[in-house]
């Protein structure tokens, strides 16, 4: 590795090249237009609706009182916004689609790290948070079905409130999820749909059967929490709609994406939010706003509440339960790839060593990266109790849709030709509205979760200067080609010349 | 040393009669024709109730090897063939039996009716040999006639690329060696499947793919920096969406001939198919020739 000669603030805003066609151009080569606007608008449903919705109301409801509707729809709103940006720099920019690639190549490094340090905590604590969910619901699955609970001691962390030893389901659903990860085992999208449809069944279940219990006395003191409440809420539910971010970057499949793009996003918006709000509506009308917090509920909360509407019965808990654990699995599964794949395409960029780009040829998945992961978010989930930091994950998703909303703007700016399959519609209002909305959501978190992100982000911005800055694969005198399209023309790849150690492969499209 | 093949009339069609003629005459040996029918009940018995049963089984083995002659006969002069019958309860035991004896060069199947016209499909009897043959076990496409050119014109070695299967590419180059037949390694890199919803972008799959295969074209450009193979052998990296892809992506010529190794996991020196042997085995348009571990 050559020693860096470029100046610091060079180095630090350099930008990672685009080779290859913009997905404009390139992709119609190989990939057929072929979703329309319903399709899409689904796979938007598919892909955000429904699993935060068992875990957040105990956390949200709390904060916002009744109001936590208005949450749900300020929310809403920014995920929307940002949805739309995404799109717009999806379709501009050729690399794989998540925020850290784009951020790289349109704002430089340090950028793109910081983004990094945002999606990795934003998919750790998740991962996490999601997996100590499970185990609650597992735990009111296995009392309902066999009258049998792990003891405390193995369902709770050491560190919280209420002490056990370890979060032993949690760290078991980690494992598991690791093992199919390295396996290369995937969820496809048949069964992502049944997923989704388990969720969808599940919770009309529990509207249903919540309806009958509805009074509105419990709405009273609906603006009780005043505004400040309604900003809190809205950003602590945030995360639940993350995900609305897949139906952007499959712009390039899309037939007229200028038309179908915005109106999937906020098709999907609408739907999910209104399954959303009517949960929630339906939860507010069988209790008193106070009663998510109790500590009865802290744990697989929406079933304690069926439970207490049927009078003891437990079969609607039950189900509720059984659908829960099913769809929070699948949750945690495709949340730890998404940590696997960050981590990976850094690796790869050599911001971090390489060991998180090395793929395993005998199962060719990146085995040595996954379980890394495993074992920190494992022993995160078993010891420390990061429910109650749902938070970091909201700030951690908000903060990168700003750096993607300002990163539209830069791009229009700087790049005013380049060819966009979709565009923002009401540049530059759109955009900035975007960054407005969410900052306003960022606002409404409490301090602590500020402390706990401007450490972490401080730590991995420390890496990056100490470490990432002088092994970039930006360092090596421009010769460090990082591919940014697949090998899909050209499926044959010969290797002519024997290699000396440094081996570096010629690209068609290399210039 | 001899090539053998197993045969048995209306089973499989004469693919690999033809394969093990062309493997023998490339080898330069002999062929032998195995036969396996079911062997009667030895229990003597006053009725002589098996003796029917018996004569089937002897019936099948002299039509089993009248229809491999008359084959052999008219694809090939000047051969030595031999025929030998295994009485066996199960084919696949009998196999066995005989190529403990034998100790052929290559024990040669064919592939089951069920698949279609050129695709290799390994049978209850071939599957089991798979996972425990002590040589070598070649087994023909489905209706392979032999290749046009009349022998092996080239021998392909799947190489995934880890230290322990470095062995089948130094077999098949002292094979290729031997027989002056052109020799190319290839590794296959499989595209994983997109996981829904994404999280990442719906083609975060194929910088893993392209790693996969920069990595690949590296262990394979290593081969010839440490002189496992001459200058002169072919590297490719064949990718694919999945295996069927990745094997139709390598180019295949008349011909050919694809050389596979086996599980580490198995026992010491049999034939142990793998998970991703038994794909690349599935998909493979050539014949296939699976090496012990």
């Amino acid at each position: 590795m050559t020693a860096p000669s470029l100046r610091l603030t060079e180095q630090m805003f350099r930008r990672r090249p685009v080779i290859g066609a913009p997905v404009a151009h390139g992709a119609s080569d190989h990939l057929k237009r072929s979703i329309g606007t319903f399709q899409l608008t689904m796979f938007g449903v598919g892909a955000t609706g429904g699993t935060g919705i068992f875990i957040v109301l105990q956390q949200a409801v709390p904060k916002a009182g009744p109001a936590v509707l208005v949450s749900f729809a300020i929310a809403g709103i920014a995920a929307g916004l940002s949805a739309i940006c995404y799109a717009e720099m999806a379709s501009s920019v050729p690399v794989s689609g998540s925020t850290y690639s784009y951020a790289y190549s349109t704002m430089g490094e340090v950028v793109a790290m910081g983004v990094a340090a945002c999606l990795l905590l934003e998919y750790g604590v998740s991962m996490s948070a999601t997996s100590i969910g499970w185990s609650g619901y597992l735990n009111e699955l296995l009392n309902n079905l066999f009258g049998f609970q792990l003891p405390h001691a193995l369902t709770a962390a050491p560190l919280g409130p209420d002490p056990g030893i370890m979060n032993l389901p949690a760290m078991i659903l980690i494992i598991m999820c690791a093992l199919l990860l390295i396996r290369g085992a995937s969820e496809s999208a048949a069964v992502n749909s049944i997923m989704v449809i388990i969720k969808l069944g599940v919770l009309a279940m529990f509207v249903a059967i919540a309806f009958t219990a509805f009074t509105t006395d419990h709405f009273a003191g609906f603006w009780d929490k005043g505004f400040t409440g309604i900003t809190a809420g809205a950003s602590t539910i945030f995360f639940t709609f993350i995900g609305l971010d897949a139906v952007s970057t499959a712009g390039d499949e899309v037939k007229n994406p200028q038309k179908t793009m915005p109106r999937a996003i906020i098709g999907a918006l609408v739907v999910v939010t209104a399954i959303y709000i009517l949960v929630a509506f339906a939860g507010l009308g069988t209790q008193s706003a106070d009663e998510f917090g109790s500590d009865e509920q802290s744990e697989a909360g929406l079933a304690v509440i069926l439970q207490n509407i049927l009078h003891g019965q437990t079969w609607a808990a039950t189900i509720l339960s059984a659908g829960a654990v099913i769809s929070i699995f699948s949750v945690t599964l495709v949340v730890m790839y998404g940590q696997t794949r960050i981590l990976f395409a850094m690796g790869r960029d050599g911001l971090l060593p390489s060991m998180f780009a090395k793929v395993n040829p005998r199962t060719m998945t990146p085995v040595n990266n996954t379980i890394i992961v495993a074992a920190i978010t494992g022993l995160l989930a078993g010891f420390v109790p990061l429910d109650y930091l749902w938070d970091l994950v909201s700030i951690g998703t908000l903060v990168a849709f700003i750096t993607v909303s300002i990163g539209v703007i830069i791009l229009r700016v700087r790049e005013p030709d380049l060819p966009r399959a979709f565009k923002v519609p009401g540049y530059p209002v759109t955009p900035v509205l975007s960054v407005i909305v969410c900052g306003w959501v960022l606002w409404g978190l409490p301090p602590i979760t500020w402390l706990w992100f401007a450490i972490w982000v401080t730590v991995v911005l420390s890496f990056y200067f100490l470490w990432s800055r002088k092994h970039s694969a930006l360092n090596d005198g421009g010769d460090g080609y990082i591919p940014s399209q697949v090998p899909g023309d050209d499926d044959v790849m010969f290797v002519e010349e024997p290699a000396d150690h440094h081996f570096v492969t010629k690209h068609k499209d290399e210039p | 040393m001899t090539v053998a093949v197993g045969y048995l009339a209306r089973k499989c069609g004469t693919s690999p009669l033809y394969l093990a003629v062309e493997a023998a005459r490339t080898l330069k040996t002999t062929l032998t024709v195995i036969t396996v029918v079911p062997r009667p009940w030895m229990t003597p018995s006053l009725g002589r109730i098996d003796a029917e049963y018996a004569q089937y089984a002897e019936q099948l083995a002299t039509d089993s090897a009248k229809q491999a002659q008359e084959c052999i006969d008219s694809i090939a002069d000047g051969l030595e063939v031999n025929y030998h019958k295994v009485a066996h309860r199960s084919a696949s035991g009998g196999l066995l039996e005989a190529a403990g004896q034998l100790e052929p060069d290559v024990l040669i199947l064919g592939s089951a009716a069920d698949g279609k016209l050129g695709q290799v499909v390994a049978g209850s009897t071939a599957d089991r040999l798979l996972h425990s043959s002590p040589v070598p076990m070649a087994i023909s496409p489905r209706g392979y006639r032999g290749s046009r050119a009349g022998g092996l014109t080239r021998i392909t070695a799947a190489y995934p690329g880890t230290s322990d299967t470095l062995h089948v590419v130094e077999r098949v180059a002292a094979l290729g060696e031997r027989l002056g037949v052109p020799m190319r390694v290839v590794t296959f890199a499989v595209r994983g499947r997109t996981m829904y919803p994404p999280e990442v972008g719906l083609r975060t799959e194929d910088s893993i793919l392209e790693q996969l295969a920069a990595q690949a074209r590296k262990m394979l450009a290593q081969l010839k920096t440490d002189a496992v193979v001459s200058e002169d052998v072919e590297l490719q990296v064949a990718t694919g969406n999945g295996w069927g892809e990745a094997l139709d992506a390598a180019d295949w010529q008349d011909g050919d001939l694809l050389a596979i190794g086996t599980s580490p996991g198995g026992g010491i020196a049999r034939v142990f198919l793998g998970s991703r042997g038994s794909k690349i085995l599935r998909h493979s348009p050539v014949p296939v020739v699976v090496l012990p571990g």
